[in-house]
């Protein structure tokens, strides 16, 4: 008798619940429905302050940071060459706040032997440390650490994303020319999925339309190719023949710029610097800039219509449509790396790269020097961390 | 039994931390090769590490000269490569001078002391300060003398060492002498070998890639003429070494060395006259492999070629005078230097003067021709003045140099031949006491060097080395030394302390692995058949970096050990027990590369 009395009220419940549900079908389909709001909606939370509604169905105040190495500048220090580790200097935008050693405080742990660059895709930075064989994977705002990419990395360079793969060159043993290849990561698990053999020597990466340029810089020898990549299938397409020693790539109006510095004065083969205009449509070198023998430019960036390189002390900025090379430069220095960004130039100086370097910033309106900030050892690379 | 007590003898008597010149008679019996380093240079401050204490740090002259000396070493890691850091200065401005040759490499300019053997040594003597004037290039903060004497006294002996300690490390050192009134043979052999894989103290991780083995043969021959003597030296080195990771890298490189010397000694006195030839040959090569599992490659090698005529007169009773002769010839050829050669003939000019019973002292000069350098002209300038029978004041005055070495010339890429020699200028006081059961010596220096070479990168990024920067060391120096024996309890004890001042003058910082404080000191107790010992050194604070950013922490490192004497029939054994760093400090004196953990070392010892 009390069994059947139980199943009846089992049947209750049910008829009820089954009810309720054909109601729902009837509201609107929200992506939150315990608060009637989809993600991405504008809301205000409980203290009254306008935001927006989150993945995780939660009004996150719009002005909250998402973390404390957000808006400002990242550099990326070496270290010292044989024994010790490279490290992050964080800048905010407003100068205000510098930080040494972002990883190193935060994840109470050393970044590892020559922290070559950094890559990022989302809300995630890629650390790419070549001595230690390793990316260390971060988030890139609060830099927690999140994993670290160990197998599959040989003297691991440069890192780019393209869906949801990441893309590393990698220099393999660099007394080998043969065994140099760009290792695939899936994004997900952050695990190698696969290598793409290439040319000796591959170092920076830019992304076009689906189609990842390797610029073939040479390694500690030199090399004259870009490879150009299909990341549709992961495999080689094809590869450019540009000048000697690639060293620095940049885009512009659609076309891609290649800096390349020539073959040095000490290989018994000096050649002479080149900056090449390539149409990605074609992947045809549509233009050719011939420098002196002996001048070897670097660091090549965009500001504007204008291309940024530093040579002989000095750094010039020639506009994409000037049928010749500039003569006059536009400020003095020999920088370790340099890149631009909304009209200003961030330059780093390693010194006499057993000390901290500094990082100059220039005001490419009036190519006046705004800032010089400490940096840690050896400033290889600059990045921006909006 | 009387084998034993002579053989405990020998070991307790060599024991003393520091010469006392003074009481050195020369003996004919003894011949020390260099002869010059105790003869014209009473103003400088000389120590001696007997061949005792070389016994109980036989891997290296590393862990010799840290525990027994004030020199700083820069160890990559226990048995990596090392250099030293004397008075502040730099890796290529210690000069080892081997039975009076030095013996620097011509392609990096400086002594890796883990590949120095010194098992078969005499003794190893430190001397103070510059000597250029008489050993050449590289001697401004002071030089090191790995020292083989001959003695012409009936003698023939075996001696049999087997060394067995932590990390499988195994080693054994036989030498044997045999000696008449008239003649001299010594040979020693020594071989090390060690997985060197210790512990990183506190980090759950132990050395990765620190293999080592070691084999230095050594042999030394003399005949007695009636008024000469002809010596003969002769040295082997063969190591082979994986390089040590560091904290933040698994390497996989390997490094080989090789060296090879000789030398031949022409020695022939008359009441007035004495004659010294000598010809010497030296071979050195190292082979780099980045990569321990392929077969590629990177070598250096050079071969020196020494001729050295010196002839010695006395004016009169008091009064020396000497002129040397010296011409070298290096060849050295490598993967990154090509080719090159130089040729040095170097003239020396001694002057030496007993003023008085209490008063002497000599002048050194040096001018070299030939090679391709501005030769500075080189003078020493030097006196001991013996106020009473315990107090001694030493003075001392030099310019000293050291010449690029071939790396720095030829190396593809960034080499510079339009490098000068770097100079320095130097000045030491001491002050030395002599008590019954007392040494203690006190000694103020200071060094200005110039055209200090640096490899700096050019506008196009490349390393060269320029003739750039300027330094200026001042130090004190403190040695102390107590002995005292009750029946057949006998007590030593040792002290040395420096503290150490090195700056850039540019920047006012002090110099990168130059520590302000350095303290090492010992203790011996031997009573009856046992021979108690402790050593430690305490390094303090050193900067890793130009700019002082960064820096290494200060640590003191001890080692205990004992030694028990006995005989098996007639064969007097010894067994000796010792625990190297005791407190199992955690301490690296290069960054990122830490030193071992406690370990054991054992050793037995065969007389026959």
């Amino acid at each position: 008798m009390k069994t059947l009395k139980n199943l009846i009220y089992l049947l209750i419940v049910f008829l009820f619940i089954s009810s309720c549900s054909s109601e729902d079908e009837s509201l609107p389909n929200f992506d939150c429905p315990e608060i009637e709001a989809n993600i991405g909606d504008p809301c205000e939370n409980s203290n009254g302050v306008e935001g927006t509604i989150s993945e995780d169905c939660e009004c996150i105040d719009d002005q909250a940071s998402l973390g404390d190495y957000e808006n400002g500048i990242l550099v990326t220090n070496e270290g010292p060459f044989q024994n010790g580790t490279g490290t992050i200097t964080y800048i905010s935008d407003d100068y205000t706040t510098i930080e040494q050693q972002v990883f190193n405080q935060v994840n109470s742990a050393d970044l590892g032997s020559i922290v070559q660059s950094i890559g990022f895709n989302d809300e995630v930075a890629y650390l790419v440390v070549n001595n230690s064989n390793k990316i260390e994977v971060v988030n890139r705002y609060s830099f927690e650490s999140i994993v670290s990419i160990t197998d599959g990395l040989m003297n691991p360079r440069y890192f780019i994303s393209s869906g949801t793969n990441g893309y590393v060159t990698n220099w393999g043993d660099p007394f080998d020319n043969t065994d140099d290849y760009i290792a695939v990561i899936d994004l997900f698990s952050n695990t190698i999925t696969s290598t793409i053999p290439v040319a000796f020597g591959p170092e920076k990466l830019i992304l076009i339309n689906n189609v990842l340029y390797v610029a073939h810089q040479g390694g500690y020898g030199q090399n004259n190719i870009l490879s150009v990549i299909d990341t549709s299938n992961n495999t080689l397409a094809s590869t450019i023949e540009v000048g000697d020693v690639p060293n620095s790539m940049v885009v512009l109006d659609n076309n891609l710029w290649v800096l390349c510095g020539g073959n040095p004065d000490y290989t018994g083969n000096e050649t002479n610097g080149k900056l090449l205009k390539i149409d990605v449509s074609n992947n045809s070198v549509v233009q050719v800039f011939d420098f002196l023998t002996s001048d070897h430019p670097k660091h090549l960036s965009a500001d504007g219509s204008h291309l940024i390189y530093n040579l002989n002390g000095v750094v010039y900025s020639k506009d994409e449509a000037d049928i010749s090379l500039p003569q006059e430069s536009i400020i003095s220095g020999t920088f370790y790396a340099m890149t631009t960004k909304d009209g200003k130039l961030y330059a780093t100086d390693a010194g006499d790269f057993a000390s901290n370097g500094t990082l100059k910033i220039v005001d490419l309106s009036t190519n006046s020097e705004i800032q010089s900030i400490q940096t840690g050892i050896i400033p290889g690379g600059v990045y921006f961390n909006d | 039994m009387k084998g034993l007590y002579l053989f405990i003898a020998s070991f307790i008597c060599s024991a003393s931390l520091y010469a006392q010149l003074d009481s050195i008679q020369y003996l004919n019996e003894v011949v020390l090769v260099d002869s010059k380093l105790e003869e014209f240079s009473e103003g400088y401050t000389l120590t001696k590490i007997s061949d005792t204490l070389i016994s109980r740090n036989p891997v290296s002259l590393s862990d010799l000269l840290n525990f027994n000396s004030n020199i700083y070493i820069k160890e990559n890691g226990y048995g990596m490569i090392a250099s030293p850091s004397y008075r502040g200065t730099n890796a290529s401005q210690t000069a080892v001078i081997w039975n009076g040759i030095p013996i620097n490499s011509n392609l990096t300019g400086q002594t890796d002391f883990n590949t120095i053997a010194t098992a078969s040594l005499t003794n190893v003597m430190i001397r103070s300060g510059g000597g250029s004037s008489q050993y050449g290039s590289g001697a401004v903060g002071g030089s090191i003398h790995l020292n083989n004497t001959i003695e012409f006294t009936e003698n023939s002996s075996n001696e049999l060492t087997i060394y067995y300690g932590s990390y499988a490390s195994v080693g054994g050192i036989f030498k044997r002498k045999m000696a008449t009134k008239k003649k001299y043979l010594d040979m020693a052999v020594d071989f090390i070998s060690s997985d060197n894989d210790y512990e990183y103290v506190g980090l759950n991780r132990k050395n990765n890639n620190g293999e080592f083995n070691k084999l230095n043969i050594s042999m030394n021959g003399g005949l007695r003429l009636n008024n000469s003597s002809l010596i003969w030296n002769s040295n082997y080195f063969s190591g082979v070494r994986n390089l040590s990771s560091t904290i933040t890298t698994f390497n996989k490189d390997s490094y080989k060395d090789e060296t090879f010397r000789n030398l031949l000694t022409w020695n022939s006195t008359s009441k007035k006259w004495n004659n010294i030839i000598k010809g010497a040959h030296i071979f050195e090569r190292y082979q780099y492999y980045p990569n321990r599992e392929n077969v590629l490659y990177f070598e250096g090698k050079s071969n020196t070629i020494i001729g050295d005529y010196q002839l010695e007169y006395n004016i009169n009773e008091k009064i020396t005078v000497s002129s040397i002769l010296n011409l070298t010839h290096i060849k050295a050829e490598g993967t990154n230097i090509g080719n090159e050669s130089r040729n040095t003939l170097a003239a020396i000019f001694i002057w030496k003067q007993l003023v008085s019973d209490q008063l002497s002292y000599n002048i050194n000069i040096r001018q070299e021709f030939l090679n391709d350098f501005e030769n500075p002209l080189i003078v020493s300038i030097d006196t001991k003045y013996k106020i009473n029978q315990w107090y001694s004041l030493k003075a001392n005055a030099s310019n000293n140099y050291r010449v690029p070495t071939f790396n720095d010339l030829y190396w593809n890429n960034g080499g510079n031949v339009d490098l000068k020699p770097e100079i320095s200028y130097q000045g030491t006081i001491s002050n030395e006491f002599y008590f019954k059961y007392f040494l203690f010596n006190m000694n103020l220096f200071y060094i200005n060097s110039k055209d200090l070479i640096s490899w700096q990168p050019d506008m196009n990024g490349i390393f060269s080395p320029i003739n750039i920067s300027e330094t200026e060391n001042i130090g004190f120096e403190m040695a102390a030394k107590f002995s005292k024996s009750i029946q057949t309890n006998m007590f030593n004890l040792g002290i040395n302390y420096a503290y150490t001042s090195a700056k850039n003058i540019e920047t006012g910082k002090q110099l990168m692995y130059v520590p302000v404080h350095k303290v090492t000191g010992t203790i011996d107790y031997r009573i009856q058949r046992f021979n108690a010992y402790y050593q430690q050194f305490f390094n303090g604070k050193v900067f890793t970096t130009t700019d002082n950013s960064t820096d290494l922490d200060s640590y003191l490192v001890a080692n205990i050990g004992v030694d028990y004497f006995f005989s098996y029939k007639t064969m007097p054994i010894k067994i000796g027990f010792k625990i190297n760093n005791i407190f199992n400090t955690y301490y690296e004196n290069v960054a990122y590369r830490p030193m071992p953990n406690r370990n054991i070392q054992t050793t037995i010892t065969f007389k026959f």
